[in-house]
């Protein structure tokens, strides 16, 4: 029998033309990376780049290791009759939601207190199911990580038949999408001459994968992690001083760590804005923050990580902004 | 239960491990009136420290517990605070 689809006229994917037969095409590779945009003016004294991951097709970094994680759970055959379950401060969450429901199921996640809005209504909007989780959940010595406890409780219960967790914090396939992905196409963009990297701390997929793959091709390439501090306001990133390092954190490609505060960020976010017209998220502000306190010399190329858009944090930004930009009778 | 208690919800938590109860729990004292009562239901052992736990950081009282091994049986009221 032809399907209805079958049925209607088609045109073939031809990616020279930007055309595409299903939005899971548009994921990125080597071949068809995401932008290299440099920093011209908040970072006008070096030449550090910014790779633009909100424009990947479901709005962030987190579409490579979802679809990677998806891939390697079907493959196991553990996808199989289930859902998914995913502790996600909302990135991943989103990215799996919309492939899960092109795979046939669909994700709950476990998603930290103090997420903007926009991203759980987002997440709603693809039909996942959004528990909002303390990070002090369990009031009695438990780990601080409420959302991950809760989905790895949610994983084993009923019998652990109704869900599969991919727990992106400790599973290869992260790190394996970087180091398959991301590096490459960073390498090739800068034609071998990108000399540092700068990821946030998170579930450490970027800066385990795309750091191993950069040092293979070059070992003095350095690798710069950003930590925020205790109580952060930076979604995404992790500080270790408050949160379990993943199972995916290979110390030995980090060669240095810098803490960055949210004011910093959050100031050099709006500036982005601004001043080069790169409508980022407040993480992205904490790895400009963070290169351009470094001490790059000028003839070193840098490359930062933009894993998400602005777009998810207006809450954020009318919080910081007050009345600015109102009129002012 | 040693003393008459007029329960308002149930919920039965049996087979999930912490966080969960506490989780589940919090929801539903959170849709809950003051003054009204969750007899709730859990097997996780950590539930004898945690559901005490959890009341008082919320500003509940705990009515009773009854400890029957394999399973434990909180009577939570809900406080006027949260």
């Amino acid at each position: 029998m032809i399907s209805k689809l079958e049925a209607l006229p088609q045109l073939t994917t031809d990616r020279a033309a930007e055309r595409y037969d299903d939005i899971r095409e548009l994921l990125p590779d080597a071949d068809h990376p995401t932008p290299l945009v440099r920093v011209n003016r908040v970072a006008a004294d070096l030449s550090l780049y910014l790779k633009l991951e909100w424009l990947n097709p479901f709005g962030s970094i987190k579409d490579r290791p979802a679809a990677y994680l998806l891939d390697g759970l079907a493959s196991r055959g553990e996808l199989e009759g289930r859902e998914l379950v995913e502790a996600s401060s909302g990135n991943t969450a989103i990215a799996l939601a919309a492939l899960a429901t092109l795979a046939g199921t669909k994700l709950t996640v476990t998603i930290p207190d103090g997420v903007p809005e926009e991203k759980k209504v987002v997440l709603r909007m693809l039909g996942a199911e959004v528990w909002e989780t303390p990070d002090e959940l369990c009031p009695v010595n438990h780990p601080k990580d409420g959302a991950i406890a809760l989905a790895r409780s949610l994983a084993v219960s009923e019998g652990g038949n109704r869900y599969v967790m991919p727990n992106q914090y400790e599973n290869p396939d992260n790190v394996l999408a970087h180091y398959e992905t991301t590096g490459p196409e960073i390498w090739r963009q800068t034609e071998g001459r990108v000399r540092v990297f700068f990821a946030g701390f998170g579930t450490c997929g970027t800066l385990t994968g795309v750091g191993r793959y950069l040092k293979e091709q070059d070992p003095t390439v350095k690798i710069v992690a950003i930590e925020p501090q205790k109580g952060h306001r930076l979604p995404g990133l992790k500080s270790f001083g408050e949160a379990k390092e993943p199972g995916n954190l290979d110390w030995s490609v980090i060669d240095d760590v810098v803490r960055v505060d949210d004011e910093p960020a959050y100031e050099v976010t709006k500036r982005l804005w601004r001043e080069d017209g790169l409508m980022v998220g407040p993480s992205t502000g904490a790895i400009v923050h963070a290169a351009t306190v470094y001490g790059l010399e000028s003839d070193e190329i840098a490359v930062g990580v933009s894993p998400d858009s602005g777009l998810k944090y207006t809450s954020y930004f009318a919080e910081m902004l007050g009345d600015e930009g109102l009129p002012q009778i | 239960m040693t003393t008459q208690i007029n329960v308002t919800e149930t919920l039965d938590t049996s087979g999930v491990l912490c966080p969960l109860p506490v989780y589940k729990a919090a929801l539903v004292l959170k849709r809950m009136e003051p003054g009204q009562v969750l007899e709730l239901t859990c097997t996780d052992p950590g539930s004898l420290e945690d559901i005490p736990a959890m009341a008082r950081q919320r500003g509940d009282t705990l009515l009773e517990t009854d400890d029957r091994g394999a399973t434990q049986v909180f009577w939570i009221e809900k406080g006027t605070t949260l």
